[in-house]
């Protein structure tokens, strides 16, 4: 059961699922410094090999940062930094001491089971999320295969990731565990959300799917990070 | 991503998450974190190594299973590619690793 005392976010704009930002204008530095930044509007740009999953492509510059982050000790450092000032101050001001808790109400055998990420991973069909931020998501069926997927996300190097998509999105791994009867079932949807620094934005997002999910009946989230 | 959990969890169903930024993790308030120092785009691990995937499954489901109170955040030991993983025998019971963790929180 949910906790009575827990006080649901406050939703300010109006839901928008799948209507992200569209193509905007680009700004005079990208302009200025052509491919080295995302433009915004990045829209059916992929690049993608063999049976895996594509990319959208980001700017030269951010995708070294984005190397810098994932494979080196101080581009690490400096990332984790850069998540806890951008994250910490909102979180102060989004949550409270209260803590939500539903405790599983059956044995995992038995559990439907959603799997959510925030590795930017969406079907290749759809709109990309904008790289630089975007606070929608994206329903990824429970049957789409690697070589369906795509990955919209210039805060992480994609390199490993594209090779094997489970390392930000384990749904393969899941319908294993289904196959197994570790797991009861899997959800039909699951989701996708891209990069987003400002928190607002994603409340009416993450009040939508928490709201699928729950009538969805399913038993246990599993959430994952980039 | 927390917020995400929070909100999930509010509406009755049950969340486990998984971090590689602590402090994010801990501020976040969320009901069920397991904390991995790994590089960034690497939650699950390795490319191709599914038995380390499915070893961090394991502590994420084991959490689900067997935190006792809400907004614990267990750290997962696991060194970044200085592990070898076993394949997960018993899914019915919940990990060693995450128990131990959960013992020291």
């Amino acid at each position: 059961m949910a906790s009575p005392a827990y006080k649901p976010l406050k939703q300010e704009v109006p839901v928008n699922q799948n209507g992200g930002p569209g193509p905007g204008r680009r700004s005079w530095l990208a302009k200025l410094i052509g491919g080295w930044i995302t433009p915004e509007g990045t829209e059916g740009v992929f690049t993608g090999e063999g049976g895996g999953p594509a990319r959208t492509r980001a700017g030269r510059l951010n995708e070294l940062f984005a190397r810098w982050f994932s494979n080196t000790a101080s581009g690490g450092r400096f990332a984790r930094w850069l998540s806890k000032t951008i994250a910490l101050p909102q979180l102060r001001r989004l949550t409270d001491e209260t803590i939500p808790w539903t405790p599983l109400r059956k044995p995992l055998s038995e559990c439907k089971v959603v799997l959510l990420t925030t590795g930017g991973v969406h079907l290749r069909g759809d709109k990309p999320f904008n790289l630089n931020s975007d606070s929608t998501f994206r329903i990824i069926p429970r049957d789409a295969r690697a070589g369906d997927l795509a990955i919209s996300h210039q805060a992480y190097d994609r390199t490993d990731a594209l090779k094997d998509i489970n390392l930000v999105f384990p749904l393969e791994r899941l319908s294993e565990l289904e196959a197994n009867h570790v797991i009861g079932r899997l959800a039909d949807e699951h989701y996708g959300f891209g990069l987003e620094g400002n928190a607002q934005k994603l409340i009416p997002s993450i009040k939508e799917v928490a709201r699928r999910i729950s009538q969805a009946s399913v038993d246990l989230a599993l959430l994952v990070p980039a | 991503m927390g917020l995400l959990a929070r909100e999930i969890e509010a509406a009755g169903v049950t969340t486990s998450s998984l971090a590689l930024v602590k402090e994010v993790a801990v501020a976040a308030r969320a009901p069920r974190f397991a904390y991995v120092h790994w590089p960034f785009g690497h939650a699950l691990g390795e490319p191709g190594n599914v038995a380390q995937q499915l070893t961090v499954l394991h502590d994420l489901l084991s959490m689900a299973t067997s935190a006792p109170r809400p907004g614990l955040v267990i750290e997962l030991p696991y060194r970044w590619r200085r592990e070898e993983y076993q394949p997960v025998i018993d899914w019915t019971r919940p990990s060693a690793t995450a128990l131990s963790a959960l013992a020291w929180v």
